[in-house]
């Protein structure tokens, strides 16, 4: 992912112009409210909180502050099933992703965004690996685990600026 | 030739020109030209007695050359040339030039510098009018005879018409039967009418009356004395010229001649079935058939692809009058006609690409056109609305809108009649069986033709059901049979899974098989989309580019039956006016092609809008290019391709374009830099009209008319330059609405690539510019006439070594 200085969102069709010079933001107004990505939602279908088409619609009224402080961005699964039927061939998965870089960038982040990326940068791993697992691995014939080369990954994570970037917890 | 004599007429409308141009120095540069004879002045020349004089002055052999600065440039030099012309004297050498808004109104502040631009541009007038040629009237045969391609709708009532006019008519479908995609429709909206009626002729026939629609087998077209019908036939290839082309068509065997009495006996005894293409496939029918029991022409055909022929012979044997020949081959036609007006339709797409939809795979899942098959009391299942996979009654319908229309994966237009079928449909269905349960998932329901809304009105009232959303996929359920069709009701922001026994497509509409070999044939275009593409889609809707060629209804676009037979008279007229004199007189304001210097190369062909142009054998082993003086518009794209020069316009020569550039760059008393703006005389041309009405720009642009800025070579532009501009506009159409269609594409590309030359001479690319204006934009012309004399004067004076 490359990550695009964050201009600032200073009024409502600021916003949409924003997302739409983001990398994968670029189809977002394609979209005429079909429901389609809706319908093939497998998260929509289980909570209120996430529903694709109404992400979209909110963020083409330019209502930023509401998209990049709510959770609904966080909560789709990338399942991709919205984009393949999308008739205006809206990539709404990577609107999503776009969505997602300008809440970092803007310093929203979810606390378990922050607990992965410190896990990347300290570990080597996004998800951390328990005692429990480890004990585990010899029954199953498998060597125990090698600390993962930490310092190659943090250079490219110190050049790219994503050290940074989850400092800025706003 | 003779030597020019050359007579001047100002006018001065009223005197109001007199206060900003200083005619007394224009009078006395214009009498020192060589040639010039008279000048004169007068309030007008366009009509009254200051045409008289004009006319006098011809008529008397005093002058052979006329230049008019005429105040009404436009209407006056239609009113003048029509005078001259019936005077006798060719129309090249009359040249109307506007003083007025071209000259005195937009630079009325600054009046030395104004009448220092009026001499040159009379100049240039006068070197022009002195270089011209007469120019020839030619007559080209028309016709008077007329192919239809296509027997629905449309065709036939643009068939219909044109016979009734008197034109030998021949109207030719693909099909063994007439009729097209709407006799298949079961009614049309708005008016519920039965699909298979159409416009009555108004010949003088016995029954019919011109007052009423009929249905096709008794509406008498088969019997107008002037029009032929050939079914089973397709174009496969065109020669000739508009006005007198050669068509050749091939007439595929029917087997069955005109002795059948349509008995039905042949088919009850023929032993192979195949699915029946008419009904949608919900029914089978035989290798000899008919599509319906009223049809046209009301004969049995043989479906030659499956039929086994002299090993079976069935039907032959049982035929009571003979008329079936097994050994009927497919013929040859060719025909002379001087206009084809195509009628080719379209058709429903085919869903089966859309995967989640799972048509062709679920059977209870049908398209509009196979449901009407059902509404339809002939049809495979006598009118009762069936699921096809147990043939029980369909009581849950859900329709869905917008299936591969409005996708950009597929087709991104809207269709247009989609909505409308669904609710007639959704109505009809719910007329008869009033407990239907009807579902329409929509995107957005679209009613704008004229009483449409009230079909809407009238859906909603019966109880219909309309949910805004687009479902996601259709599912089954082995287990009971039904459909679930996944969707969200945007309004509730709720998810619906509704139970089906039939789900409908609104399938988009697409464009018909064979469209893009039947423009290659005859040389048209098709839009982005794959329709048959009109020459201008505000004012010339049944035009194309090649003249005689028209098209109309839904072979441009998906359209309902009233709009396709507006588009079917509107064809119709289109051709009568064409061929109606039975000749086409034209003046050769036209390209002509230098043989001596011509060879071997393809650009003007490859250019020419128009296909005007051909390479054909000069003698030596080489070829040359050809122009058809026909089908030539006289734009000059193909002068300003031509690599070394060997084509030229008639009626605008390359010297008169030189002796233009220096005429109008020598005249340079204020010793102001000047700017060269070479317009067209469409919309270009008009900017600067329109700037010159109300508005100012500087007086340094001197300006010239060239008759599209395809004409301009690199030349030109630096012959410009070397004549003393220190800058040069180029002002044309807009890219995409040049009334030649690629000259002003072909001019933005001359500009860029001349302006890397001049770069190369250590000239600065800066000071040549290309400016696409309309008439609406005479401020854009203004600013930029302003913008390009600030620029020069920045850059300072050019140095040419």
């Amino acid at each position: 992912m490359i990550f695009v200085e964050d201009k600032g969102e200073k009024s409502n069709s600021d916003f949409i112009k924003n997302v739409k010079e983001m990398l994968g933001g670029e189809t977002i107004t394609s979209c005429y409210q079909c429901g389609t990505c809706a319908s093939s939602c497998p998260v929509a279908k289980t909570t209120e909180r996430f529903n694709p088409r109404h992400l979209l619609r909110i963020a083409l009224l330019g209502e930023g502050d509401e998209i990049l402080s709510g959770d609904a961005i966080w909560l789709c699964s990338s399942c991709y099933n919205c984009q393949e039927r999308c008739p205006q061939k809206v990539e709404i998965a990577e609107v999503i992703f776009a969505l997602r870089n300008m809440a970092i960038r803007s310093g929203k982040i979810p606390q378990i965004y922050i607990d992965f990326a410190n896990g990347l940068m300290n570990e080597g791993r996004v998800v951390p690996v328990s005692k429990f697992v480890e004990k585990k691995r010899p029954d199953y014939g498998l060597p125990p685990l090698k600390p993962a080369g930490v310092e190659p990954l943090r250079k490219i994570l110190a050049a790219t600026g994503f050290d940074k970037l989850i400092s800025k917890k706003g | 030739m003779e030597e020019a004599r050359i007579g001047v007429f100002l006018a001065d409308s009223g005197g109001q020109l007199s206060k900003i141009l200083d005619f007394e120095s224009i009078t006395e540069f214009l009498r020192g030209i060589h040639g010039v004879t008279r000048v004169q002045r007068a309030s007008e020349f366009w009509r009254g007695d200051g045409l008289k004089k004009i006319i006098d002055a011809v008529k008397s052999g005093e002058i052979n050359r006329v230049v008019v600065a005429e105040g009404i440039p436009k209407i006056g030099e239609i009113a003048i040339a029509k005078s001259i012309s019936s005077a006798g004297l060719d129309l090249n050498f009359v040249e109307v030039l506007d003083l007025k808004g071209h000259c005195a109104w937009p630079h009325r502040d600054s009046p030395r510098e104004a009448t220092e631009k009026a001499k040159a541009m009379l100049l240039a007038a006068i070197e022009k009018v002195r270089l011209s040629q007469p120019i020839e009237k030619a007559v080209f045969p028309a016709v008077k005879s007329v192919l239809v391609i296509g027997g629905g709708v449309a065709g036939m009532q643009a068939a219909e018409d044109l016979a009734d006019m008197g034109f030998q008519v021949y109207l030719i479908e693909k099909e063994p039967f007439l009729g097209g995609l709407a006799a298949r429709a079961v009614r049309f909206f708005p008016t519920d009418d039965c699909a298979v009626c159409i416009q009555s002729p108004t010949s003088d026939l016995k029954t019919v009356t011109h007052t009423s629609r009929k249905c096709i087998y008794r509406s008498g077209i088969s019997e107008i004395p002037n029009l032929q019908i050939l079914t089973n036939s397709r174009v496969i290839k065109l020669e000739g010229e508009p006005g007198n082309f050669k068509v050749t068509i091939e007439k595929k065997p029917r087997y069955v001649n005109d002795k059948c009495v349509a008995c039905g006996l042949c088919a009850s005894v023929c032993p192979v079935e195949v699915p029946d293409e008419y009904n949608a496939k919900l029914a089978r029918r035989k290798a000899i058939y008919m599509n319906m029991p009223v049809v046209y022409p009301p004969l049995y055909v043989i479906d030659g692809s499956v039929c086994k022929f002299h090993e079976c012979a069935k039907c032959v044997a049982v035929c009571p009058t003979k008329a079936i020949d097994l050994n009927q081959k497919a013929e040859t036609i060719t025909l002379n006609v001087g206009s084809i007006i195509v009628a080719t339709g379209f058709k429903e797409f085919n869903p089966s690409v859309i995967k989640e939809y799972h048509y062709g795979e679920y059977p209870d899942i049908i398209t509009h056109l196979e449901l009407a098959r059902m509404i339809d009391s002939f049809g495979p299942t006598g009118g009762r609305i069936i699921r096809p996979s147990d043939k029980k009654e369909a009581k849950r319908i859900v329709f869905i809108q917008c299936v591969g229309s409005r996708d950009r994966r597929w087709n991104p237009y809207c269709s247009g009649i989609c909505c409308m079928i669904s609710l007639k449909h959704a109505t009809l269905i719910k007329e008869a069986h009033p407990d239907a349960d009807i579902t329409i998932c929509y995107i957005d329901i679209r009613t704008t033709g004229r009483e449409h809304e009230y079909y809407y009105e009238k859906a909603r009232e019966m109880g219909i059901k309309f949910v805004k959303g687009r479902p996601t996929e259709i599912l089954h359920d082995p287990a009971t049979n039904t459909l679930v069709v996944d969707v969200e009701d945007e309004i509730l922001k709720r998810f619906l899974e509704l139970e089906a026994d039939l789900v409908v497509l609104a399938a988009a509409m697409v464009p018909n098989d064979g469209s893009e070999e039947l423009a290659k044939i005859l040389g048209i275009e098709l839009d982005k989309d794959g329709f048959f593409k009109e020459y201008n889609s505000k004012l010339r809707p049944t035009e194309t580019k090649m003249r005689g060629i028209l098209i109309c209804g839904g072979a441009t676009f998906p359209k309902d039956v009233p709009t396709a037979s507006l588009h079917a008279h509107s064809a119709a007229v289109k051709a009568a006016k064409f061929l109606n004199e039975g000749k086409i007189v034209k003046d050769l304001r036209v390209a002509y092609v230098n043989e001596d210097y011509c060879g071997d190369c393809e650009c003007c062909p490859v250019t020419c809008p128009y296909g005007a142009i051909s390479l054909v054998p000069s003698g030596n082993g080489h070829f040359v290019a050809r122009v058809s003086p026909l089908k030539c518009e006289g734009c000059g794209i193909c002068v300003g391709t031509c690599p070394v020069g060997a084509i030229e316009l008639n009626h605008l020569n390359s010297k008169q374009i030189s002796a233009q550039i220096k005429a109008l760059l020598s005249v340079n008393e204020t010793s102001k830099p000047k700017v060269l703006a070479i317009y067209c005389s469409e919309c270009g041309g008009t900017a600067l009209d329109s700037a010159g009405m109300t508005m100012s720009y500087p007086a340094n642009v001197r300006t010239l008319k060239v008759p599209c800025t395809g004409v301009i070579r690199a030349q030109h532009i630096i012959e410009a330059f070397k004549a003393g501009a220190q800058g040069v506009m180029i002002v044309g159409c807009k890219p995409e609405g040049c009334h030649y269609e690629a000259g002003s594409q072909m001019a933005k590309k001359k500009v860029e690539l001349t302006k890397a030359l001049l770069a190369a001479y250590g000239i600065e690319p800066d000071r040549l510019e290309m400016f696409n204006l309309v008439y609406i934009e005479g401020d854009k012309f203004a600013e930029a006439a302003r913008m390009m004399s600030e620029r020069i004067e920045k850059l300072g004076q050019l140095v040419i070594a």
